[in-house]
Order: structure tokens, then C-alpha cells, then sequence
């Protein structure tokens, strides 16, 4: 309604005044038999918030007030690309030198062979694919934080994240 | 005025009527309907345009009944904390009630703005069928209804201009809402879907528009993908606003180039929004359009500063900017010496929960648009800094605001240099500001400030405070001041019983007033009720511990409050969190 500039609030304005009615006795009801914790509807009182921490501030409800859907536009942003880079070195065998990927510019396996295979400009087959490979392709394999080799795929891409070191790409015959 | 000599009688009514229509303004209408009963009854009969700033301030059915003309009416829902999850969502603002009256009592209707309210799809079906001469719908920030609503207005609205959709919140069950549209539909001046989340059948839109000679207006949803943006344009050369639907694609230098060509041939273009996911590359496609935008809004545009500034140093005819606070403060120097014309600003924060890099957008960005300029009055502007001296720098250089909100992130920022409350920079605004309608606050502050505003802001209709005030005192001078004051909302500060109780008469000047998480109770809200009766007094407690509200005692404090005045008396629509004290 950016277009409605300053109509006033109603059509049907009522510009008098009522006679201020004078305050009745006030019922006063039992408090002996309530024991609710009256504080807790206050929410959070102006002096909690004095160097309010981090992980308070998560709490604060609904602040900054921004609108619903800079909000969600917002953290899409932050799960689609963390502003964090996580690089790890890929070497192909015969290669001397490596080149150096950044995982988190993926979103899983299809986007980060997609992208291997056009760095290196080879045929990489996935562990899933029933296809024997032919002789020329290659597969994938990562070092994972114990040291050992495994194959690219098997496990969630969420988990291949935190326990990936290194990515080689090995012809598939040596396998 | 004479006694007992009908004056009115002097003229004809068809006179008095046209006399009437030169009064657009509501005020000046208002004005002349009290006046005597044959210019009431003039009025009332000509009065073909009807704003409700509360749905609930009056009964539809008394509203169609009054004011049987009408063609364009503007209803408001909920209240504007609404946009920030402060509001139940059960709270209300459904839409059926009015649009069941109109749809009895006004079946000439052409025009239905409405905004916060709840709609749905049988509404939207009702609007469809029972007004043959429907033109205009614009929903905006409303809910509950679904693109199977909108292939209803589609099909049926036979002469449909604007179809204005702006955040909403619409589910998406009928994939095919757009193919509706009959191929007779070729009055469309505003399309506006940006806030549609489905997939849009481009080809189906391609056909609409390009049938649609007098299409002023064309704001796409993030789906439509960059190529297709092309097309559209190519078919809709005419458009003066548009809004691109996913600004990125594979970089290609074909696909920019078409893009450049595309958007250069809409000579009329005034203003662009969209740009989801825009980066740097497809940017550079707008410049042949500039030097002719007057509004750009790039709020969902996360591009750098350097970028920024690069584009939007070309717009010298620039009145409205809408950007991310990634322009910084060396982008807002360089819009201050460009954008000559610049009558708006909002710059939105990229990273509100503060986990990134902090920006560099400080007090500086401001007060260097303060100073650059001079035709600014309206602005928003989110930021982690502030200093009393910026503010008091910005209040002289631009006593013409009518808009100033401020938004500190963090709650109780002093002013980082002399660590005190932001008091006297925000009392030079209002001081300096004779025209201020609208107001935001935040950081820290005192109860000064609010005796500055209640003493100055006699403009003021619109005041947003949050973690400020030291204690009643604070309300205290808000309420007993701002002679125009129409709503108030608050949030998150000690004000407690005894200034609304002081107070009470002035809450029925005022359209609203909300508080929540401040120190009322619920003893106060009851007095008040009972003093009022012109008044709507809502309790809104969702935690629902312990007894009923009809059995807490009145010390019991109440989360969130609101009143409004209304001659409807209390509505009967209430959720269970609600309760109106009687």
C-alpha cells in the first residue's frame, strides 16, 4: 500500500470526545490461591539485556525487525554459500601438480564430478553408476581423516565434508 | 449560517456532488459530512473512494450501508508488528467479512486494496464473481490464500489492470493460475507476482504481455530464469517498471549481450527491482537505462560495493534507492554526489545476526546523503553505529524529512564515541523536523527523548520504539504530546500502567496502539476497558499457563497489548490466545 499516502485512519471519524466514566471499585480476586510466576509474562526486561551475549541475542525475538522475506532471501544466502571456503588438493595420477577445489561451492556429488571432469577433462564414473568403466576412465577416491582411501560417494555429502582431507583420481584399472 | 433557512436547498444536489469531488482527501470529506444532514447525505452519496485503516474500527456491513457509491476501497488488517512475527498468527484480519459486504452492497466495486489481512481463496472467488467490473486487486503482506484463488480472478476478471501481488505469503497448488488469463484479456497496466515462490510458465506470460498493449508495470518471481527475461521485454518494450526475475546465469557473452539490447530498447523504463542472485556479471546490461531510473531497488541484490557504486553512480535522476548495507559507506558517498534527486533511501543489513565480517556502514553513509542530498525525506537505515553528533549533522541538513527510521542493531547502543544515550540526536530530528510523520528509534535512550517528541513532533502519525525509556515517564510524554499521533507501537521497554491509564482519552484519537514486553497490567488493561468503551482493549497472552484471564488476578502482567478504537465494539473473531476486556 506504498500508493495510500496519508488518507486519515477512518472514513468514519469520530472527533468528540466520550464522557470519562469514573473508576469502579476494582474485585480483588484470591492471590493467596495463585502461585503462577508472575514475572515470566514480562518477557525479557530492559536490564537482562545489558551486555547481552551472542547466543542471548539469539534469543532476542524477532529483531532486527526485518520482513519475513529479506529474512528467508537472507538464509538462503547463508546455506547456499557459507562465506567460509573449505579447499582441498586434487591430484590425477601422472599429474605432478595438484589443483586446489573448494567443496563448500558444491551442493553434493553431481556438482563437484561435474566440475572435476572438466578440470581435468576426463571421465570420472561414480561408485553408484552399474557400468563397468572402461579402460580410459577414472575414479574418484578421497583420504579421509584416519588416513585411508576410500571411494568419492558412498557416504552423505554432508559427511564427506567433515572427513575429507584430499581427492585423487586414479585410473580405474588399479583399482 | 442562517437559522431555519435550508441554504443547501440553494443549489441542486448534482451541484453540491460536483462540488464534492474536487474533495479527494477523506479529511476534507469527513469535514463537510458534518457539516449539516443534507451535506452528510450529499456527501455520503458521492463518495466513491473509502480507505479503513483498521478492519475492525467498523463494521463492514455499516461501512457499505454508508457509503453506497463506492468503487475503490482500502482495508488494513493486522498491526504492523505483524511483519516481525509479533503477532499471533491466529490473530485475525481475516478478510471475508468485508469482502461478503461488498460483494452485497458495493457490486460495482473496481478497486480492493488490502494489506495484513488474511485472505482466501473463497474470497478471492467471491471478488472473481460478484464484481463485473473488477480492475484493480493489489494484496499486499497478506496471507491464506493460494494461486488457485488468483486462476479464479484470472479467469473471471474480465477487465483485470493491475493485479498487484507484493509479499505475500501464497501457497502454490495450481501451477497453470497463469494460463486463465482468456485470450479477451488485454487490459492488464500492472502485473506484479515477485512474491510468487512456484515456477511461472514463461511461454504462457509471454502470450499475456504480449497482448497486453498498455502494460506499464511487470514485477517476475526469482523462477524466471535470465534468459526468458529477453523474450518478455522484447514483447513488452513499453514497460516503465520492471522487476527481473533470477538475475544470474552462466556467464555467456551472447546471453548479455541480448540482455543489454533487450532492456535498452525499453525506452520508458523508470524503475527496476528483482535482481535475485544478482552478480557482477548481468549488472552492466542496465546502464543504457540509468540516466532515466528514478527508483532501483536492490534489496535482494548481495553485490559488492564496488559494483554498486559502479551502477549506480550512472543514475543521476535517481529519487528512490532501495540497497543492501554492502554499498558501505564509500558507495553511499559516491550515491550523495551523484543522485542529485534522491528523495528516499533504504539500506537494508545483509547479515542482521551479526555472524559475518561486520560491514563497513556506519553514521558516516548517512550524513554524507544528508549532506549530498537536499531533496531527501524519507529513509531507513539499518546499522551497528551511531553517534548524537551524526544525527544532529543530518537533523540540519534536512529539516524536510517525513520519514526518518533508524535501526541500531544491536538493543541499548550508546553512541560509540562519547558512550552516552542517543537522547539529544534524535530530539535535534524531531526538533528540526516539523514535517516528521513517521518515526523509528533505537539505541540508547532515555526518557528525554521522549519529552522531546512529545514537545516537537507535532507532525508525528507513526512512532516505533523498542528497548528505549527509563520508566512511565517515557510514555508518559508521548501520549500527553504528539497532537497527531495516530499509531503507536512498542516494543520491549519498562513503560507500565500508569501513563495509559493518565492517558486513556488520547487512545481514542489514535487509530492503534500497540505494546508488548513492557510492564502493563492486567489490572490497568481492565480499568481501561471499562473507561473506554470506544476502545477494543486486546490481550494477547500465547503462553496459556495457569488460569484463564477472567481469573489472573490484576497484577497479572500482560505480554502483549493492543488497543484500537473502533465503533464496532469488540470483534468475534478472537482466537484463543486473544481476549478483549470488556
Amino acid at each position: 500500500m506504498g500508493d495510500q499516502s496519508n488518507s486519515p485512519s477512518s472514513s468514519i471519524d469520530s472527533s468528540s470526545h466520550p464522557a470519562l466514566c469514573s473508576t469502579s471499585s476494582i474485585f480483588q480476586t484470591r492471590r493467596d490461591l495463585l502461585s503462577t510466576d508472575l514475572k515470566l509474562g514480562l518477557g525479557l526486561s530492559t536490564s537482562a539485556l545489558h551486555g547481552c551475549s551472542s547466543k542471548e541475542r539469539e534469543q532476542l525475538s524477532h529483531w532486527p525487525p526485518i520482513k519475513p522475506l529479506l529474512r528467508s532471501t537472507l538464509e538462503e544466502k547463508v546455506h547456499r554459500s557459507h562465506s567460509k571456503t573449505f579447499f582441498v588438493k586434487v591430484y590425477m595420477e601422472g599429474l605432478p601438480i595438484g589443483r586446489k577445489l573448494d567443496l563448500l561451492s558444491h551442493n553434493g556429488y553431481d556438482s563437484l564430478m561435474r566440475t572435476l571432469r572438466r578440470m581435468f577433462r576426463t571421465t570420472i564414473t561414480c561408485p553408484d553408476t552399474s557400468r563397468v568403466p572402461p579402460e580410459k576412465a577414472h575414479v574418484l577416491t578421497y583420504e579421509d581423516e584416519e588416513g585411508d582411501w576410500m571411494m568419492v560417494g558412498d557416504v552423505p555429502w554432508e559427511f564427506f565434508l567433515r572427513t575429507v582431507k584430499r581427492l585423487k583420481i586414479t585410473r580405474a584399472d588399479k583399482c | 449560517m442562517v437559522g431555519g433557512f435550508r441554504w443547501a436547498a440553494m443549489f441542486p444536489d448534482e451541484v453540491w456532488e460536483h462540488v464534492f469531488s474536487f474533495l479527494p482527501a477523506d479529511a476534507d470529506r469527513n469535514a463537510a459530512a458534518l457539516v449539516c444532514r443534507a451535506w452528510y447525505r450529499l456527501e455520503r452519496r458521492s463518495r466513491w473512494r473509502v480507505f479503513v485503516g483498521n478492519c475492525y474500527a467498523v463494521e463492514p456491513a455499516a461501512a457499505v450501508r454508508r457509503f453506497p457509491e463506492v468503487r475503490a476501497a482500502a482495508i488494513k488488517g493486522k498491526p504492523h508488528f505483524a511483519d516481525f512475527n509479533l503477532v499471533p498468527s491466529d490473530w485475525g484480519g481475516g478478510a471475508e467479512a468485508w469482502v461478503e459486504a461488498m460483494a452485497e452492497g458495493w457490486p460495482h466495486l473496481e478497486e480492493l486494496r488490502l494489506k495484513r489481512m488474511v485472505v482466501s481463496d473463497d474470497c478471492l472467488e467471491l471478488i472473481a464473481r460478484c464484481f463485473k467490473n473488477f480492475k484493480v486487486l493489489s494484496l499486499v503482506s497478506c496471507e491464506g490464500f493460494s494461486t488457485a484463488g488468483l486462476a479464479a480472478i484470472a479467469a473471471n476478471c474480465r477487465y483485470l489492470r493491475e493485479l498487484d501481488l507484493h509479499e505475500n505469503e501464497v501457497e502454490d497448488n495450481c501451477l497453470h493460475w497463469m494460463s486463465h488469463f482468456p485470450e479477451s484479456c488485454t487490459s492488464l497496466v500492472t502485473l506484479n507476482i515477485a512474491c510468487l515462490e512456484g515456477e511461472v510458465n514463461v511461454s504462457v506470460l509471454e502470450r499475456l504481455i504480449g497482448r497486453c498493449p498498455n502494460l506499464k508495470t511487470l514485477r517476475l518471481n526469482h523462477s524466471v530464469p535470465l534468459e526468458r527475461l529477453v523474450g518478455l521485454l522484447h514483447r513488452a518494450p513499453q514497460l516503465v517498471d520492471l522487476g527481473t526475475g533470477k538475475y544470474a546465469a552462466q556467464h555467456h557473452p551472447e546471453l548479455f549481450s541480448r540482455l543489454e539490447s533487450a532492456i535498452a530498447g525499453c525506452k520508458n523504463l523508470k524503475g527496476l527491482s528483482g535482481f535475485w542472485e544478482a552478480g557482477p556479471t548481468f549488472l552492466p546490461a542496465i546502464y543504457s537505462v540509468c540516466e532515466g531510473l528514478t527508483s532501483l531497488n536492490l534489496s535482494y541484490a548481495t553485490i559488492q560495493g564496488p559494483e554498486l557504486i559502479k551502477l549506480i553512480s550512472r543514475c543521476k535522476n535517481l529519487q528512490r534507492l532501495w540497497v543492501m548495507d554492502l554499498i558501505e559507506d564509500e558507495g553511499l558517498i559516491a550515491v550523495a554526489a551523484s543522485c542529485k534527486l534522491l528523495q528516499e533511501l533504504r539500506v537494508f543489513p545483509s547479515d542482521p545476526y551479526g555472524a559475518a565480517q561486520p560491514i563497513s556502514l556506519t553514521e558516516h553513509g548517512l550524513v554524507a546523503i544528508s549532506a549530498g542530498c537536499p531533496m531527501l525525506h524519507s529513509v531507513l537505515y539499518f546499522c551497528r553505529q551511531m553517534t548524537n553528533a551524526a544525527l544532529l549533522t543530518v537533523a540540519k541538513n534536512c529539516p524536510n524529512f517525513t520519514c526518518f527510521r533508524l535501526c541500531i542493531m544491536e538493543p541499548h547502543t550508546p553512541d560509540y564515541i562519547t558512550r552516552q544515550p542517543l537522547d539529544a540526536g534524535f530530539s535535534a530530528i524531531v526538533e528540526s523536523c516539523k514535517h516528521l510523520r513517521r518515526l523509528s528509534l533505537s539505541g540508547l535512550l532515555t526518557d528525554l527523548v521522549f519529552k522531546s517528541i512529545g514537545a516537537s513532533a507535532n507532525r508525528l502519525e507513526m512512532l516505533s520504539v523498542a528497548f528505549a525509556g527509563d520508566g512511565d515517564a517515557g510514555l508518559h510524554y508521548i501520549l500527553s504530546g504528539c497532537k497527531n499521533l495516530r499509531k503507536l507501537e512498542i516494543r520491549d521497554c519498562p513503560f507500565g500502567d500508569k501513563p495509559l491509564l493518565d492517558n486513556a482519552a488520547k487512545l481514542e484519537t489514535m487509530r492503534s496502539l500497540w505494546m508488548s514486553s513492557c510492564s502493563v497490567t492486567l489490572g490497568a488493561c481492565r480499568q481501561l476497558a471499562r473507561k473506554m468503551p470506544l476502545l477494543n482493549v486486546e490481550v494477547i497472552n500465547e503462553r496459556k499457563r495457569g488460569l484463564p484471564l477472567e481469573l489472573q488476578p490484576d497484577n497479572c502482567p500482560v505480554e502483549k497489548l493492543y488497543i484500537y478504537r473502533t465503533v464496532a465494539g469488540p470483534r468475534s473473531d478472537t482466537p484463543s490466545c486473544v481476549w478483549i476486556l470488556r
